[in-house]
């Protein structure tokens, strides 16, 4: 392989493992920027899409949990990729909405620990329903292998330059940037956009202009929401699926929003980008050996993603894109 | 502290601004202020909603940082000091709401103030058990003698009616005993006997402690009753200053009143 | 704390008013604070582990009473940041889990004393919260809690793979052998006689002067300044700063400070387990502190130590309990309790933050208020 075609791969690989965290990042920014709510609980969507995404999809047959106790082992309905790829986001839509309403709703008025606090018991309480439910065991979810019987979308591609690259990997990115596209249209463009992005300038003097804006940051929520139940769903495939996968992804989105700076989606996609190419690119560099001396990068990825934060956010405390005069 | 009040252009400055501007993206908010606060002065600034007076409090507080210009206090630029050290050199600030601490007591809010002004912007007393502070006890009860509040000293501050929580906080911003008190429309929100209470006050403390103070203020009646000067500002610039009988005949200043109501 | 009745009067008959408002002035002195803290230390051990009946019902032992106080010291400085100073930290498993490194590591090239331990983990801690503390105070609200949240997380990366030939990496650190209390004293054998009834083993003793020093710390520190300045930047930040405070550096220290107690906490772990889980640098243990000191009750000096004793004794306990009855009865509130303890956690957790976000200590102080309203204390 040329240098050339190894800096593609890496490239294509950030890009993918970077979609995932754009797709969890756009909803919890603009619901931070619209809403100025802390999630916590949005790593427990992730989960509840990769899970539904999971049983909708393909044929599953439990080995532990509650479910497996009662005699309900065979729980998949198996009706193919894409029916997860459209079934979740509206499940999760919904299970947003009702986020929104039933929780969410009685804490925009309170401090800020009092919001993280109790959408981080929410994520405990979810992941432990999860795992009660459905055991502790990470589950197998074998990427498909065809959407609509004739789209091939799994096993190795050849791309010019890059040589192999593997198909799902390609969709992922695809996936991702189509979508992030609509919701980018949505909220630039449209009247419901509009009132978005007046709201959050000054939520006060949208209300004082007789909109009634709780109807669009219900909005707001329930496609946060979904975009989190999607990257469950195309991520489900490329990562484990167990109980804890929504609070561990949680941490990588938020900092996402924070590198990228918080209610732009411009900026998600950015933070996606840096924190993807850099992990990618401490797994795919080749071993540095000076002397008798060899650095290993790849033992460092994960280290790297938070260095590169920490390093973004001194020089830039509001974030790459954010808003120079920050809010007290 | 001042002596006299009569005179002052020849007594030195103890607050200038010297041509200050501030943009917001394209917007500026203000455009080449330049004022000057003599010693035992009170300066009200006044001018239309959007005029840039809470902007032009928000830079000398060190809030914002200007554009362009300068600020001097006491002959010294102050343009790069934190705001909690323009505090320390002796400009106090009285907001636009009660800011107060509402859990604590009306005596402890006044002992953090009198703290900061004791024990200076920081310590390492992590140690010092807060009974041996007795400098500090005095000088809160003190703060809260002058306002009227040392017989309310144990109660929560937040259940104070809002009358005695605008006057907890001007104690507050007078604890540290400041050359300068700015304050932000201090009688936003009030009923017309808070108003009148909130007036007094300000009239004691102008004559009991002689000090310099710059008022924003939209009640004009307050306004031309405390005021020994008067800077009206209007989009972002200063259109008139002079002393209140100057400033009620000027044709400028009520063009800018009238033309304002537009926007 | 104990009963207010229980005060003796020197024998002369005093009106219950007087009697009542004397105790609450008694209550406030640092020497009855510090004192009662170090007789409840002193029989927590036995009435747990080894009193008649009592022990029986609790069916505690000795290991998680040392537990319990280490977890209660960490929880102690945890809420002083976020109870006092208003600031939620979610990773604060890198003092605790750094410190507890430092000391295994220290033990296992250094020296293995448990008091050199103690230092070093405590020193590592400090130095790592000022580090830290540096850079997520730059952001404030919500940032400062991702940021708290994504730094513990880096450490816990960093000594996961690449400081692996220190840290042992998934594996944890082994291989940590403490020695002898000044050379003299093993801190897993019994103490002596009836010390030994009463406080079990060494270390129990050992751990116990370092909690009871804790709430000396944290009471005096709280009675210092400093306690005046945190709650008024956590009440009016802004109005803090415009009184002439620095705030900035006031957070950093309130930072440092509870940086420091979760130092000692985890240091103690060390010396307590002999080993370092890698687990105890992951984000998981920042969230457990947090349930901790929010359960027991924020703003409080005992609160968050409830908090932590309540949560270890249902994980270590009660979870192993298979059935969970009404007490006295054979009505079965939960079979299986051990599945979902984690769970039933969760959601008392959200209902406390929802309903009463000032946890157990609230609740009792409220209880006490309305009796002592019925008794005639005077309150103000």
């Amino acid at each position: 392989m040329s240098i050339l075609s190894e800096l593609m791969v890496i490239l294509l690989n950030g890009l993918q493992q970077g979609a995932i965290y754009v797709l969890l990042a756009v909803g919890l920014s603009i619901i931070l920027g619209t809403l100025k709510f802390v999630n916590f609980a949005h790593g427990a969507l992730y989960l509840i899409g990769t899970y539904a995404g999971l049983f909708i999809a393909l044929d599953v047959t439990l080995s532990s949990g509650k479910l497996q106790e009662w005699g309900y082992a065979d729980i998949g309905l198996g009706w193919g990729f894409l029916a997860a790829l459209i079934l979740v986001p509206m499940l999760v839509f919904a299970i947003g909405l009702l986020m929104e309403r039933l929780l969410a709703r009685s804490f925009y008025d309170r401090p800020d620990t009092d919001q993280i606090l109790v959408t981080f018991g929410l994520a405990i309480v979810v992941q432990e329903l999860f795992r009660v439910l459905f055991g502790s065991n990470s589950l197998p979810f074998n990427q498909p292998e065809y959407i609509l019987s004739v789209i091939p979308v799994s096993g190795p591609m050849t791309l010019p330059i890059v040589g192999q690259f593997p198909r799902w990997r390609l969709w992922v990115i695809g996936i991702t940037a189509v979508l992030v596209g609509l919701v980018y249209l949505l909220v630039e463009h449209t009247d419901f956009g509009l009132v978005v992005r007046a709201g959050t300038r000054d939520a006060e003097m949208v209300r004082l202009l007789g909109i009634k804006i709780s109807r669009p940051y219900l909005v707001v929520f329930g496609i946060g929401a979904a975009l989190a139940g999607v990257a469950g769903v195309v991520g489900g495939p490329l990562n484990v699926v167990n109980p804890t996968v929504g609070m561990d992804i949680l941490v990588p989105a938020f900092l996402t929003v924070v590198i990228g700076g918080v209610g732009t989606i411009a900026g998600a996609v950015v933070g996606g980008l840096v924190i993807g190419l850099t992990q990618a690119a401490l797994i795919g560099l080749p071993a540095l050996t000076i002397g008798s001396f060899t650095l290993n990068f790849s033992p460092w990825a994960q280290v790297g993603l938070y260095a590169i934060a920490a390093i973004i956010l001194l020089v830039r405390p509001q974030g790459i894109l954010g808003d120079e005069e920050v809010a007290p | 502290m001042s002596s006299g009040s009569e005179s002052r252009s020849d007594a030195p400055s103890l607050l200038e601004t010297r041509g200050l501007v501030k943009e917001f993206g394209g917007l500026v908010a203000t455009d080449d202020v330049s004022i000057d606060v003599k010693r035992g002065e009170r300066v009200s600034v006044i001018g239309p909603n959007g005029a840039g007076k809470s902007t032009l409090i928000n830079l000398i507080t060190r809030r914002l940082d200007p554009t362009a210009g300068d600020i001097v206090f006491k002959g010294d630029s102050i343009v790069n000091l934190k705001p909690h050290q323009v505090v320390q050199r002796g400009i106090s600030k009285s907001f636009q709401t009660a800011s107060i601490f509402p859990d604590l007591t009306v005596m402890e809010n006044a002992e953090i103030a009198a703290l900061a002004a004791e024990n200076g912007e920081f310590g390492f007393n992590f140690l010092t058990h807060r009974d041996k502070l007795t400098s500090v006890h005095e000088l809160a009860e003190n703060t809260l003698e002058s306002v009227g509040l040392l017989s309310r000293a144990g109660t929560t501050a937040a259940d104070l009616p809002y009358g005695d929580k605008r006057r907890l906080e001007i104690g507050i911003a007078l604890a540290a005993e400041p050359d300068l008190l700015l304050m932000d429309e201090p009688t936003a929100g009030m009923s017309p006997e808070e108003t009148q209470a909130t007036v007094d006050l300000i009239e004691e403390v102008k004559e009991e402690l002689g000090l310099t103070f710059v008022l924003v203020e939209h009640d004009m009646e307050i306004v031309f009753s405390v005021s020994d000067r008067i800077v009206v500002l209007n989009r972002g610039r200063v259109i008139a200053e002079g002393t209140p009988d100057e400033i009620r005949g000027n044709p400028d200043v009520q063009e800018a009143y009238l033309g304002g109501v537009e926007l | 704390m104990s009963d207010p009745n229980t005060t003796s009067d020197g024998g002369t008959v005093v009106a219950d008013e007087s009697l009542v408002s004397r105790w609450e002035r008694i209550r406030e002195r640092e020497a009855t604070v510090v004192g009662l803290t170090a007789i409840a230390v002193a029989l927590f051990p036995w009435l747990f582990a080894r009193a008649p009946v009592v022990s029986d019902v609790l069916l505690g032992y000795q290991s998680l009473a040392t537990l319990i106080l280490i977890w209660g010291i960490f929880a102690v400085g945890f809420d002083l940041l976020l109870g006092y100073t208003g600031l939620l930290s979610f990773g604060h498993a890198a003092f605790w889990g750094g410190a507890a490194y430092a000391a295994g590591v220290v033990a296992n090239n250094v020296s293995a004393d448990p008091i050199v331990m103690v230092v070093s983990g405590t020193l590592f801690a400090v130095l790592l919260a000022w580090l830290l503390g540096f850079l997520s105070l730059r952001r404030g609200g919500i940032y400062f809690s991702i940021l708290t949240l994504a730094f513990a997380q880096m450490l816990y990366y960093m000594s996961a793979a690449p400081l692996a030939f220190l840290t042992g990496g998934e594996n944890g650190l082994t291989g940590i052998t403490v020695t002898p209390l000044f050379g003299l004293f093993h801190l897993e054998s019994d103490l002596p006689t009836f010390a030994g009834e009463l406080l079990g083993t060494w270390l129990y003793l050992f751990v116990g002067v370092f909690a009871v020093l804790a709430v000396a710390a944290a009471y005096r520190i709280l009675n210092s300044p400093y306690g005046m300045v945190f709650r008024a930047i956590r009440e009016n930040e802004q109005r803090a700063e415009f009184v002439g405070l620095n705030v900035w550096r006031y957070k950093l220290m309130a930072f440092i400070i509870s940086g420091a107690f979760a130092g000692v906490a985890g240091s103690l772990f060390t010396i307590h387990g002999s080993y370092v889980p890698l687990q105890s640098l992951y984000w998981t243990e920042s969230g457990e502190i947090v349930i901790m000191s929010v359960l027991g009750g924020t703003a409080s000096l005992f609160g968050p130590i409830i908090g932590a004793g309540l949560y270890l004794y249902v994980e270590n306990i009660v979870s192993g309990v298979q059935q969970l009855t009404v007490p006295f009865t054979d009505i079965v509130l939960v079979n299986d309790f051990g599945t979902y303890w984690h769970l039933l956690l969760g959601l008392v957790f959200v209902v406390v933050i929802w309903v009463a976000p000032r946890g157990i200590w609230g609740a009792i102080s409220d209880v006490r208020e309305f009796v002592w309203d019925r008794v005639g204390g005077d309150r103000r």
